[in-house]
């Protein structure tokens, strides 16, 4: 049944509907619209510059569920820009998946928020799109907030192979891009997701973008820096979009690649919907997921402009970690800290210093250098391998 | 002359340029000439084997030149031509 929305009596409505009268009132949006949002599963990957204010739209708009998924812990440098988080956060070392599901209990206690502290990959990105997930269903949509290509080409492997939505969206300096997939899932004409019998599938992001760019090519953001309104612009673009799928209005999704950049005052809408025809790409086209089977996937990352590396255990090796018996043994060595989510150590090492927190799945990032070896040698030494 | 834009991740080898005006007919013989003039430039745009890296797109008036004639899409003065690469921040 169709409804005029913007005949919506805001005192007939039910409690649980009436705050989100604003929105109804658009066209295609409408108390439906909402009903779909409020039984809607986004997953957000990432909860930085970009998943701060995906998570905290999303929760106003009422989607129903979020899971939100990230690696890391709050720092003094992240509140210009990462707008869930405060000084409270930093000071309790706080993680920031725990921190956002925290900010949305109190923004909105209507929704259901699933934080997890941990780094997606390869191995766990199909679980936490609720593929094979006892706690939840396949997710609706999912949302990027990552700071690497490497995630993001497991994300759209993921969305690809399930016939997931995928927003993507990436910002630097003062540039950014975001672009809405609706993934298509076998060839062209046979798809069964309603938006391929629509006819309204597109490219996915390997269609547009073969390779990842490599280390050292791209500024970071320690070399670029970052404004908050570049990343405010990308997450909330990116979240109109995500509005848009999760409540069926697929056919007003832009057709286009978003790319600005605010320094320059250009904005551009890039026409990108040959891709799929033109490209012959090997995962949307050719069914193969490369990231998803972990052909380039790494156990060492060198974190963006942290002078940090993230040593991530492979599956199966995950273990629970036993904080008092490793802060025991590291006190001797330096400052420990530990709290439920994690532990942290400043360790000097052959005369250089490391801060090193490990995550209760063994996960650790050693910050003092970028290189993978000498991490991993600290890594081995004080936690163990 | 069609105006080349540079983005802000290769702009430090190009003199710190946002925009180059080169002659040329071809979307090919723009960048070759810009490959010349700023030979640090031409390494981050283009792969060993003379084909343009992969995570690098160009358009002209925002249309890829995959879905064109590549790198042999004509242009005129009043084309516009970008580069753009992938951003992966966030």
């Amino acid at each position: 049944m169709a409804i005029t929305p913007h005949t919506i009596d805001q005192s007939t409505l039910p409690p649980e509907l009436a705050r989100y009268h604003r929105q109804m009132l658009l066209p295609g949006f409408g108390i439906e619209g909402q009903k779909k949002l409020m039984s809607s599963t986004a997953l957000v990957v990432g909860c930085g510059a970009l998943g701060t204010v995906i998570v905290n739209m999303l929760a106003r708009a009422g989607v129903g569920h979020i899971v939100v998924v990230d690696r890391d812990f709050i720092e003094m440098t992240n509140l210009q820009r990462q707008i869930l988080f405060d000084e409270q956060d930093v000071k309790d070392a706080i993680p920031k998946a725990e921190a956002a599901k925290r900010k949305i209990a109190q923004i909105n206690s209507q929704v259901k928020v699933t934080a997890i502290v941990d780094d997606v990959n390869h191995t766990n990105i199909e679980k936490l799109a609720g593929i094979g997930n006892d706690a939840y269903g396949k997710v609706d949509i999912i949302v990027d907030g990552v700071d690497n290509f490497e995630t993001r080409y497991i994300a759209n492997d993921c969305a690809v192979k399930h016939g997931i939505p995928y927003v993507y969206g990436g910002s630097v300096g003062t540039v950014g891009a975001a672009y809405a997939i609706l993934p298509h899932t076998a060839p062209l004409g046979t798809g069964e997701t309603v938006w391929e019998k629509a006819g309204l599938a597109t490219p996915c992001l390997r269609c547009i973008y073969e390779q990842a760019p490599p280390p050292g090519v791209n500024p970071t953001c320690d070399t670029a820096g970052v404004i908050g309104p570049a990343v405010s612009i990308v997450s909330n673009y990116q979240v109109a979009e995500a509005l848009k799928i999760l409540t069926g209005n697929l056919d007003r999704l832009s057709r286009t690649m978003l790319s600005f950049d605010l320094w320059e005052n250009t904005f551009r809408q890039l026409k990108v919907q040959k891709a799929y025809d033109v490209a012959e790409c090997v995962c949307c086209k050719g069914r193969q997921f490369e990231f998803l089977d972990g052909m380039f996937g790494s156990s060492t990352t060198t974190l963006c402009g942290r002078n940090a590396v993230q040593i991530t255990p492979k599956a199966g090796e995950k273990a629970q970690m036993n904080f008092d018996e490793i802060a025991t043994r590291l006190r001797g060595m330096g400052t420990v800290t530990a709290n439920k989510f994690m532990l942290r150590a400043d360790i000097v090492d052959q005369g250089n210093p490391y801060e090193l927190t490990v995550f209760s799945d063994g996960r650790a990032i050693v910050r003092g250098t970028k290189e993978a070896n000498v991490a991993r040698s600290v890594y081995a030494k004080y936690i163990g391998g | 002359m069609p105006t080349v834009t540079i983005p802000a991740a290769l702009r430090p080898q190009v003199d710190g340029l946002s925009e180059i005006t080169v002659a040329g007919a071809s979307v090919g013989e723009l960048l070759l000439k810009l490959k010349d003039q700023y030979p640090a430039f031409g390494a981050k745009l283009y792969k060993a084997d003379g084909a343009l890296n992969r995570f690098v797109n160009v358009y002209v008036n925002n249309e890829d030149i995959r879905f064109m004639d590549d790198l042999d899409t004509q242009v005129t003065d009043r084309d516009e031509v970008a580069i753009i690469p992938a951003i992966a921040g966030g």
